[in-house]
């Protein structure tokens, strides 16, 4: 199967196409930072672009994804070596990352999220952050560092 | 024990993929091969699959087909093709302008990532949550006719309390459906021997002593569009949605409705409940209480009290009844209150 | 190695002995092996936290003029400080890799020619397993092996404090989803199918599902060689007949909670040439696993070796094995490495989850309101095997009058064998069962005698030199009336709030909706109690790199998002002044960390890092002066460098130093088996919560408006990281409350599922105000004291009693859900 990865076109072999989007890119095509917490589109620690839509790739069946644009957490930061994005550095700086399991999620809905909202409200930010679950922190830094991300006061 | 040789991933179920871009070809495709199913948003297909429901299958992907369009039709209807996502759908302001019940019952109905992928068509076809369902040591009616029903005396808090029958209590999940209930939707429906159009009330069927058939498509029928009838007073019409937290989570009870409110007297009304009944559930014992009656807390209340009036509670979902009547009465007080269409 | 046994104070908040690390210029010279590279420049973010740790200073206790009160580190700009010492919230050392996805958890491991592992259960609670059939699984193409329990080389069972849970069943099936038989396959879906190609046939039993029931003489017992009764622990303090004018009784009930951390149980198992086998896990122990598996194995400890991967949060339920030896017996059986990952439902049965309790209590008390007598029957249900569910009754029986001085005490806890799933460590385990209880019958006391719910707590506070129940004195800070006082004067939340009851689903606009305050406080113990020889192992070792001394903390510690990497390198910052630390991945060839549990990681490898930077201290005085170079750092400042750069060229140019030190916490010791008396705890812990509820009373819909926490952390040796632990934990607390429950019929799971189990969402969660003391425990490092478990005990019942202000219902069992509080 061939699609577009982090906009490198990548080719996965010997798929079976009973696997998801998010095998595939897990253990596959060595990309393990969308994440497999419930596999069910319940936690959104898997969620990636498809298309520049942000989906749960859990329930994206491999073969979906073929011929399509696909961006997952790694692809948000320029690579190893590279400054985070705006949306890593504020969970760093905000101190939203303990496990760190619904991060790479998270910081997927949030850049989805302050892209069509550059100024959300709390309200706005918890109902489109609703669907990504997070069991350490209980939410507060998320909030502040979305706030921080979109450029306001923690 | 142990074996050493090299296997392969032919080994798997067998599980096949393929797209197809027209209609025509997508209904041959499928309607040939008793294995095989559409595959649009893939949200509860690639589940299903993922829990073994399904052991085989040839997915045919008719995400390419041209029936994902948001349409004002010229007599004033809104056709949705099914491949229409339940975002697009929930923020078009064709939909959000013309039927707010709607375009609230999808946004609360998933989250963002689930709604960005979901169909409009794959959402008529959502399956039940009834653990005993999907618990395949269960018995369950729905899944193998005839082996009985666990949730009869099991853990049913979540259940049905309206439309059941001894053979399943499952209740239907969908929170659109409730919403196009209300709205007298038709489904559209194609196969290879032509169209066909169900009115919703008739395309969603009561378990009684079937409970496996949840709707009258035939292998290969597929669903080209949901069509809403022109319904003015919808523009200030309501879903009310009540369940365990704040986010996204199944109805224990919800409440679609329209209403109508003319010098104080109920004068036009649709009304539908999610949450407590097998199928999306028009509740037209209520409607028919409040048409021309003052529209007050007591008449309302009675309204409510008559549709749930034959309603069966099981072990742990009694509840459902009383709070369906509050949850009705809630809902025909805020539209009142709000001021309703002049 | 250096053995410091019950060692001595090593200090107070407030007085490191020696220099604070770091300033921020080197901060990008920080690196970890665990984490890495540093984050973008520090510049502003070092004013910005000096200033954010004392965001708030409220007038503390009069009477105790050393309180700090501080509210956690609020970042108002994107940079992050990389470097900091005790007492700064430096960035995490693995934040960058969390953040960019590269970091690698246990289940992201892969290894060449690796094969997957899947397990096959047992759909019945119980029954006796009188045939498998593994023909069509082996015959399966891409099966390498499937194994039952024949194929147990060395012990079949384990368990943490009784040996008593199969690795693979034999005849005997005691829990729905018990391991039955293991598959290795070249795909997850092969293993996954050729497991469901396994014949089993059972003969099925009635399951033993009603604790009371199981304590009955009559009663079928779950383990045909012992009683039911795994424990029994009675306290009596005081007059057993004391007798008061007023008198409260209640009955109480916890369901059955689950930690629900989001990174399922995995591990890659890889076959070693010597025949032992290296597994990579996420789990809270590693030495504990370690003896586990060896001893299962059949294998010398030395030759099962563990290393940490990345744990996506444990809560507890990463204490007990889940498929560390299946994954060991597939990769020696095939050759090959093996990793296994369990699915979200197979996670609901793979690991123990909170006990479920029945609680039955009377109190007793003057018509003013002190406490004259508490009488308490606590049942707890362990389910199916032992796994800690004696500690469990411990603290439940210990902790279970709450952090009050009562002169009278009958306290009876039980833990109970039954068919129901296995149950054993969650976050605040046996005292967040209790003080649901306890505070719902403080409120009820209040109610009794007309008091303020507050200040019935106050006139029965416990404080510094009352005794427990169990007759231990309560050392150090107790402030108990402190933290009442502190929840209690915060300003009352505004009305309104973002959403409604209901959130954003149309549910009211306003009718129906009742505002309701609630209060709890919670006591908790912190380290491992009752005489365990509880230890921590560090090797810090110092060198020169690039001319610069250099740090390597190497420990077997589990980093579980607690922070621990982090407060591990501000520990040897503060101690020896070295900017650039690495903490080296945990593993067993370093000695025990012990548990991630217990709120005892700081204390303990926190203490015990702390002890070998002192011993290196001692050495590097030493080699200084054999140098002839006194060294400059005998004034102790606190501000300066321990050593200036040519000192410390001078100092390790001759070489490495390098410290491993076991360091103990002061010793505790057995309860008395008649009458529960003895010194059995280390440290107690406590916070208070105030929650604010807006219930819809007639759809039985509730939102948490606001939570005020106040805790008493003796030493906030991270701010951040402390206020990120009292969030989660009263998160967690809140789930409790309102909608957490693994709904278990027959013994049957009804809901393995983030679907139907519901854990709160950012919607759920509502403000915190967080109150933190600082008040130092004479006795432990830095004075800290154990931050995890305490702010998930007294959630619960704060938020229960917010509801029950509300609406006037009883609400006697969590969670509470829509229909108790509708009534119907």
């Amino acid at each position: 199967m061939t699609c577009t990865v982090n906009g490198v076109p990548r080719t996965a072999d010997d798929v079976w196409e009973g696997e998801s989007l998010l095998y595939v890119l897990r253990e596959r095509l060595g990309l393990p930072g969308s994440k497999n917490a419930c596999e069910q589109g319940e936690c959104g620690s898997c969620t990636v672009y498809l298309d520049g839509t942000a989906v749960c790739s859990c329930l994206v069946a491999a073969g979906q994804a073929v011929g399509r644009e696909v961006v997952t957490v790694e692809g948000l930061s320029g690579g190893p070596d590279a400054e985070p994005g705006p949306v890593q550095r504020a969970f760093l700086a905000a101190g939203a990352v303990q496990c760190g399991f619904c991060t790479p999620g998270l910081i997927v809905a949030v850049d989805d999220l302050l892209s069509r909202n550059p100024h959300p409200t709390d309200p706005q930010i918890r109902e489109a952050l609703a669907g990504n679950l997070c069991r350490c922190t209980g939410y507060e830094k998320i909030m502040e560092a979305v706030r921080l991300a979109a450029g306001g006061q923690a | 024990m142990e074996r050493g040789e090299k296997g392969t991933t032919q080994n798997m179920r067998s599980i096949s993929y393929s797209r197809v871009a027209d209609v025509a070809t997508a209904i041959a495709t499928v309607t040939a091969d008793p294995d095989a199913a559409y595959l649009a948003g893939g949200t509860t297909k690639v589940d299903m699959l993922r829990i073994y429901a399904e052991p085989s299958q040839r997915l045919v992907d008719i995400n390419d087909l041209p029936i994902n369009h948001i349409e004002l039709q010229p007599d004033g209807a809104v056709r949705l093709g099914a491949l229409a996502r339940m975002n697009d759908v929930a923020m078009s302001p064709i939909v959000a302008q013309r039927y707010p019940l709607l375009a609230e019952a999808l946004v609360l109905g998933a989250s963002a990532q689930l709604r960005n992928m979901a169909s409009m068509g794959g959402n008529m076809l959502q399956r039940t949550r009834c653990s005993y369902f999907r618990d395949h040591e269960a018995a369950c009616n729905k899944r193998v006719p005839g082996s009985g029903c666990s949730a009869l005396t099991g853990v049913n808090r979540g259940h049905a309390v309206l439309g059941t029958s001894e053979h399943c209590i499952a209740a239907h999940p969908s929170d659109a459906a409730v919403a196009l209930s209300a709205l007298d939707a038709v489904i559209h429906v194609q196969n290879r021997d032509g169209h066909h159009a169900y009115a919703i009330d008739d395309f969603f069927l009561a378990p009684e002593d079937t409970p496996e058939r949840e709707h009258p498509l035939q292998h290969g029928d597929l669903i080209t569009a949901i069509e809403i009838p022109p319904l003015p007073m919808a523009r200030d019409s309501l879903y009310l949605k009540v369940r365990d937290r704040e986010s996204y989570e199944f109805a224990l009870v919800s409440v679609a409705l329209a209403l109508r409110v003319e010098g104080g007297a109920v004068a036009e009304v649709r009304m539908a409940l999610g949450g407590v009944a097998t199928k999306p559930w028009r509740a037209r014992r209520a409607e028919h209480a409040l048409l021309g009656r003052p529209a007050t807390h007591e008449h309302f209340l009675h309204a409510a009290r008559e549709e749930t009036a034959d309603a069966v509670p099981r072990s742990m979902n009694g509840f459902k009844i009383e709070l369906a009547r509050r949850t009705m009465v809630r809902a025909l007080e805020t539209v009142t209150a709000r001021g309703g269409t002049p | 190695m250096t053995t410091i046994p019950f060692t001595e104070p090593l200090g107070t908040a407030g007085s490191c002995a020696f220099s604070v690390a770091g300033t921020t210029e080197n901060a990008q010279d920080i690196e970890s092996l665990a984490g890495a590279a540093p984050a973008g420049p520090a510049r502003i973010a070092d004013r910005v936290r000096r200033s954010g740790q004392v965001a708030q200073v409220r007038p503390a206790d009069a009477t105790r003029p050393t309180a700090q009160v501080r509210v956690g580190a609020r970042p108002t700009g994107l940079d992050v400080r990389v470097g900091g010492g005790v007492g700064s919230s430096p960035q995490r050392p693995d934040g960058r890799l969390k953040v960019s996805g590269e970091f690698a958890f246990s289940s992201d491991l892969w290894a060449d020619d690796m094969l997957w592992g899947a397990t096959l259960r047992s759909p019945y609670p119980r029954a006796k397993l009188t045939g498998l059939d593994l023909t069509a699984a082996v015959a399966l193409p891409g099966v390498y092996a499937v194994l039952t329990a024949q194929d147990v080389p060395g012990r079949r069972v384990y368990g943490l404090e009784h040996a008593d849970q199969p690795v693979l069943a034999g005849t005997e099936i005691r829990y729905q989803g018990e391991p039955i038989a293991i598959v290795a396959a070249d795909h997850p879906e092969t293993a996954r199918r050729a497991a469901s190609l396994i014949k089993a046939d059972y003969e099925v039993l009635a399951p033993v599902t009603d604790p009371d029931a199981a304590l009955l003489p009559g009663s079928d017992r779950v383990h045909a060689d012992r009683p039911n009764l795994l424990r029994h622990v009675p306290i009596r303090k005081g007059d057993p007949a004391a007798t008061a004018p007023v008198v409260v009784t209640g009955e109480y009930q916890v369901g059955m909670q689950d930690q629900a951390f989001l990174g399922p149980e995995s591990g890659l198992a890889v076959p070693a040439e010597d025949g032992g086998v290296d597994l990579y896990i996420a789990t809270q122990w590693l030495h504990v696993d370690q003896q586990q598996v060896a001893a299962c194995l059949g294998l010398p400890q030395e030759k099962v070796r563990l290393t940490l991967a990345g744990v996506g949060g444990a809560f507890g339920a990463r204490e007990d094995l889940s498929m560390q030896v299946h994954a060991c017996l597939l990769a020696l059986r095939t050759g090959r490495p093996v990793k296994m990952v369990y699915g979200r439902e197979e996670s609901f049965f793979g690991h123990v989850h909170r006990h479920p309790a029945r609680l039955r209590y009377e109190h007793g008390a003057d018509r003013d309101g002190r406490l004259v007598y508490v009488k308490a029957s606590i049942v707890l249900d362990g389910g199916a095997y032992a796994s800690s569910t004696g500690a469990v009754v411990a603290n439940a029986a210990t902790l279970g009058i709450g952090p009050y001085d009562v002169p009278n005490v009958v306290m009876d806890a039980y833990g109970l064998y039954t068919n129901n799933p296995p149950c054993g460590a969650m976050r605040g385990f046996g005292a967040v069962q209790a003080c649901f209880a306890y505070e719902s019958q403080m409120d009820r006391l209040a109610a009794a005698v007309g008091l303020d719910p507050v200040e019935v707590r106050l006139r029965n506070a416990l404080t510094t030199g009352d005794r427990m129940p169990t007759g231990q004195l309560v050392e150090g800070p107790a402030p108990v009336a402190e933290l009442l006082r502190l929840v209690r004067e915060r300003p009352q939340a505004p009305a309104g709030a973002d959403f409604p009851p209901g959130g954003t689903a149309n549910t009211t606009r306003g009718e129906g909706v009742v505002r309701g305050v609630g209060y709890a406080i919670g006591i908790k113990n912190v380290c491992f109690s009752e005489g365990f020889d509880d230890f921590a192992t560090a090797r810090v070792r110092l060198e020169l790199v690039g001319g610069r001394p250099a740090a390597l903390v190497h420990t077997a510690a589990a980093e579980v998002g607690q922070g621990l990497v982090t407060v591990q390198a501000q520990i040897v910052r503060t101690e020896l002044g070295v900017e650039q630390v690495t903490i080296a991945p945990a593993d067993t060839s370093v000695g025990s960390a012990g548990s991630s549990s217990a709120s005892r990681q700081t204390y303990m490898t926190g203490g015990a890092v702390r002890a070998a930077c002192l011993a290196l201290r001692a050495r590097l005085a030493a080699r200084l002066t054999a140098l002839g170079r006194a060294p400059s750092t005998s004034d102790n400042d606190k501000k300066g460098p321990f050593l200036s750069a040519e000192e410390w060229v001078g100092a390790l140019e001759a070489g490495a130093l390098e410290e491993t030190v076991e360091w103990r916490h002061r010793p505790t010791h057995a309860l008395d088996p008649e009458t529960g008396q003895g010194d059995a705890h280390v440290q107690y812990a406590f916070a208070a919560h105030r929650a604010t509820v807006d219930v819809d009373v007639e759809l039985g819909l509730v939102k948490v408006v606001e939570i005020a926490t106040a805790q008493d952390v003796g030493k906030a040796v991270n701010p951040q990281a402390v206020a990120g632990q009292i969030q989660g934990g009263t998160a967690q607390g809140l789930g409790l409350a309102l909608m957490e429950e693994i709904q278990v019929v027959d013994g049957m799971v009804r809901n393995p599922s983030f679907t139907d189990y519901l854990l709160p969402t950012i919607m759920d969660m509502p403000p915190m105000r967080l109150d933190v003391l600082e008040l130092a425990d004479p006795h432990s490092p830095y004075g800290l004291r154990g931050v995890g478990e305490p702010p998930t005990i007294s959630s619960t019942p704060a938020v229960v009693a917010a509801i029950r202000a509300a609406t006037g219902a009883a609400l006697t069992r969590v969670p509470v859900r829509p229909e108790h509080i509708v009534g119907a």
